[in-house]
């Protein structure tokens, strides 16, 4: 029996989803943040998107968040000129960078020491986590305002995207190594350490190049214009969305279109794989974001495969299901279950 | 051209979302290991607290605890049992100030399905539910 995708709708945010980020795979699984323009970035449970907290304090929209790796820190970037740094576990602001324009992102090292950040001044900046009142290191050279900025190379170099060029930077030297230029604007940025591949969108091509020597390895074109791209880790597989509202995913190595979704009410801003490729999350203009699972129709999460054999041998109808279809069924669905009895016997644990 | 009948992937429930009233980050959440110690009521250096004083604190943190698992219900499949090895299951919408009557929806009786209901609580022995 064909199972056909079923998207996880996490709502919340007021205003478009700009950005989000997984953290790694921790002793208490792995979380997602979220940037919104609501000002408002908030932290969910990874596999189930249930919400954990919302980040208080910022005065602007929240266009950049990033989670450290084991998601005890948590970073923003936010239209107010500051970057916030905070504590993941108790929604706590730790402190304060005070920036001269907009900050877009921020980026922790491996160790969590240290934060890279950088925005509309054109400049990354180099915080060092552990004294946050000394000034930070500074390194100019982009000509537009900077979108991305990511550490890669083990926290050795540093990759930075403006409007049209990505730039590799020498973090002992703070000096530029080397530049890409596109004749096209760069939407998003993605760095994959296992294989030091750089994924980078513009326009409908999804382009993967080396993320030591900046040399192209392959490129995909989407049938619209992409937002965001994200590489599996076990590198099977991407995941791109843009504005047709639709998320595409591909084979990595034959380019082949494998699925497609619509879901989204609006423009895809930004998708991510999770740490263990079993989900990937995006997040819209129309303010929410959906986990989407890799392997349609496998247990994972809130998803759960139910097989045939239960019930009066009828044709596998769900015990709790949600037709793919808009938001507002959803919620109709889950309120006036009428006709539905929920099973007795197996485990309903998430 | 034959489109392929495909049935959507169920789901246990939906992502829980922001509960409206609080920034979130529950002190007793999964990672409460995590947070640092702080101690919880800075105790005066008092010798001997009465009896009668210690019984209060208790009765009103059980009660505390009991109106914060009311709250937790709200919204959840609740399954009450009542008089006579009655079963039933519910969605728990409010308790009254009393707790006198729970409002319910979608009240799954042997008899069908009601829409909407009030529960006295004298009828009911015990419920449970998963949060």
């Amino acid at each position: 029996m064909a199972m056909r995708q079923t998207p996880l709708t996490c709502s919340g945010h007021t205003r478009p989803v700009v950005d989000l980020a997984f953290s790694g795979i921790t002793p208490y699984g792995y979380f997602l943040i979220s940037a919104c323009k609501d000002g408002k970035p908030m932290l969910r449970q990874g596999d189930t998107g249930d919400w954990i907290g919302t980040f208080l304090g910022h005065k602007g929209a929240v266009w950049g968040a990033t989670l450290n790796k084991d998601a005890t820190k948590a970073a923003t970037a936010a239209a107010d000129f500051t970057a916030k740094v905070w504590d993941a576990v108790s929604g706590d602001e730790l402190m304060t960078l005070a920036h001269k324009h907009i900050v877009k992102t921020v980026d922790f090292t491996q160790d969590s020491n240290s934060l890279l950040t950088g925005g509309q001044d054109k400049l990354l900046r180099i915080y060092d986590l552990n004294k946050p009142e000394a000034e930070p290191k500074e390194i100019s050279g982009h000509t537009s305002g900077i979108k991305k900025a990511l550490w890669c190379s083990e926290d050795k170099q540093i990759l930075s995207a403006d409007d049209k060029t990505v730039r590799l930077w020498d973090h002992a030297t703070m000096t530029e190594v080397k530049s890409l230029n596109f004749n096209m604007s760069v939407s998003s940025m993605e760095y994959i350490p296992e294989g030091e591949i750089l994924v980078i969108t513009y326009g409908r091509s999804i382009a993967f190049h080396s993320a030591v020597s900046l040399d192209p390895i392959k490129s995909f074109e989407a049938p619209a214009t992409i937002n965001s791209a994200s590489l599996h880790p076990e590198k099977e597989f991407l995941v791109a969305g843009g504005e047709d509202f639709k998320l595409y995913k591909y084979d990595y190595n034959s380019g082949e279109e494998l699925e497609s979704y619509k879901g989204h009410f609006g423009p895809i801003h930004c998708v991510r794989f999770s740490p263990d490729g079993e989900l990937y999350a995006s997040g819209s203009e129309d303010g929410t974001l959906r986990l989407w699972q890799t392997v349609v129709g496998k247990t994972y999460g809130l998803w759960k495969c139910v097989l045939p054999e239960e019930d009066s041998g009828e044709l596998a109808k769900p015990k709790i299901g949600f037709p793919e279809t808009t938001e507002e069924e959803i919620e109709e669905i889950a309120s006036e279950n009428s006709d539905c009895i929920y099973p007795s016997a197996p485990d309903v644990k998430a | 051209m034959q489109t392929p009948v495909t049935i959507p992937v169920p789901v246990l429930r939906l992502p829980r979302g922001p509960d409206g009233f609080s920034r979130g980050f529950a002190p007793d959440g999964r990672r409460a290991p995590l947070r640092p110690e702080v101690p919880e009521i800075q105790e005066c250096p008092i010798a001997q607290e009465s009896l009668e004083f210690q019984e209060q604190r208790a009765r009103a943190a059980l009660r505390e605890r009991y109106l914060r698992s009311l709250l937790a219900m709200v919204g959840r499949q609740v399954s009450f049992t009542l008089h006579e090895g009655v079963r039933v299951a519910a969605h728990f919408g409010a308790t009254d100030l009393d707790v006198a009557n729970f409002y319910v929806s979608q009240l799954q009786t042997p008899i069908g399905v009601q829409a909407e209901a009030l529960l006295r609580c004298s009828d009911i022995i015990s419920y449970t539910f998963k949060p």
